[in-house]
């Protein structure tokens, strides 16, 4: 790793302040991603502002909705009782992070700020229409988090803010979730198709209220699956429905041949693990 | 540019005052600065968990942990588990076991177990498979670590 300063402000005003008055800064969360871009020196920062020192931006907040802090780790969401109870799919797509180790470490805001198409919290918070806080030199500025993430390793962050807190709406909570992750082992990798599913239906008619659909590591950025949502929305989900919204997911997406698959054995997965996945919450009664 | 800092921590009941570059992870602070050798070094990107370490009670892995990070914190390495000439009894189920080959994943296996029982001391097997993912063992030796952790219950037990 190549030299640079540390800085741990107390507060967020004081973060923002040493955003701009730092030459080259980076914003330090939990690490795990950013210590191997500093060991591999595809960031070279002269000066890393470490967010651990910022109370309270760790916390999981319960108020008509949950709030994540920004710092709130991977493992964290993972054994919350509150989230656990409320909206276990996010715990459960949590688990699917690398191991407990980096679960310890890995923050749900870094995960989310390193802008990995992949990125297992993006996933499945983008399905639950979160809307993400961002701390300015200017007050705070909400956004959803859909418009968030612009290209590979890159979000809407502008160089003088800072991700705060992702807000989850309460509405969520009366939705059936899934998160699927397809690749060879089930730790310390990220996928090679990432789904994510919350689906609101009436257990007898079988008719779709609402759905929403996103997709990770098949498209520069996690993605909403924007028609084939709108195909069951209000329809009734049988086979045939399932079926044409799956290849309709599949036509959104726009994925890369790389050493983990091609691109269209990631379009195959996407079809059948968009059917498979609705149907493994139509079949559960959990949630 | 990388001005040195002043830390104060506490390795194995141990207190440090420490001066450390920005850039030093936690691992090699551990093992180069502070002789924690049992602490390994495997594949230095947070995949193989030989450098597991305990920090406050949760497992890291120290090569993707700097040493300013931790400032105030406790930290427990393998060289802290035993007392005097008695193993604990994790490291004893591990060798009664026949869980060590080569040895170099052994300290990261024994201190993920370590928390996983602090944490949850009868784990089901998938609870430890879930728990030790992150931990690879090149001697193919996961049966037997298997049996250690389950050994490990009934002797702490």
């Amino acid at each position: 790793m190549k030299r640079f300063d540390y800085i741990r402000p107390g507060n967020m005003d004081d973060a923002i302040a040493a955003l701009q008055a730092t030459e080259e800064p980076c914003v330090l969360a939990g690490g795990t991603d950013l210590l191997i871009g500093l060991k591999t020196r595809t960031v070279k920062p002269q000066c890393l502002i470490d967010l651990k020192g910022i109370p309270d931006l760790d916390a999981i907040q319960y108020d008509n909705g949950f709030k994540l802090g920004a710092l709130t780790t991977v493992r964290d969401i993972e054994v919350s009782p509150l989230i656990r109870e409320k909206i276990p799919v996010l715990s459960e797509a949590a688990a699917t992070l690398g191991s407990i180790q980096i679960r310890n470490r890995a923050t749900v805001g870094g995960n989310l700020c390193h802008g990995s198409p992949a990125a297992d919290m993006a996933a499945i918070l983008l399905a639950m229409n979160s809307k993400v806080e961002i701390a300015t030199g200017n007050g705070a500025r909400t956004i959803e988090l859909d418009q968030f993430f612009s290209a590979p390793n890159q979000t809407a962050l502008k160089p003088n803010e800072v991700l705060s807190q992702i807000i989850i709406p309460e509405e969520i909570e009366r939705f059936k979730g899934i998160y699927l992750k397809h690749g060879p082992r089930k730790a310390m990798d990220i996928g090679i198709v990432n789904i994510a599913i919350v689906l609101d239906a009436d257990a007898g008619s079988g008719l779709c209220n609402q759905i929403m659909i996103a997709l990770g590591a098949v498209a520069p950025r996690p993605i909403r699956a924007r028609k084939a949502e709108a195909l069951l929305n209000g329809a009734k989900l049988n086979p045939e429905a399932i079926q044409k919204a799956a290849g309709a997911a599949a036509d959104e997406a726009t994925p890369i041949t790389d050493f983990r698959a091609s691109a269209g054995y990631r379009k195959d997965l996407v079809i059948n693990l968009v059917a498979r996945g609705i149907d493994q919450i139509l079949k559960s009664n959990c949630t | 540019m990388g001005r040195k800092h002043q830390i104060q921590i506490t390795v194995n009941e141990e207190e440090y005052d420490l001066l450390v570059h920005p850039n030093r992870t936690l691992l090699d602070l551990l093992r180069y600065d502070l002789g924690f050798t049992g602490t390994k070094e495997g594949c230095d990107e947070g995949d193989c968990g030989a450098c597991t370490v305990i920090v406050n009670g949760k497992v890291m892995t120290s090569c993707l942990v700097l040493a300013v990070e931790v400032d105030g914190a406790a930290i427990t390495t393998i060289e802290g588990l035993h007392q005097g000439d008695e193993l604990h009894p994790i490291q004893q189920a591990f060798v009664d076991s026949g869980a060590v080959q080569c040895g170099f994943c052994t300290p990261g296996m024994i201190l993920t177990t370590k928390a996983l029982l602090d944490e949850m001391p009868d784990p089901s097997e998938e609870d430890i498979k879930h728990y030790l993912a992150g931990n690879l063992c090149r001697c193919t030796g996961y049966t037997k670590i298997l049996d250690a952790v389950n050994s490990a219950v009934q002797l702490l037990k």
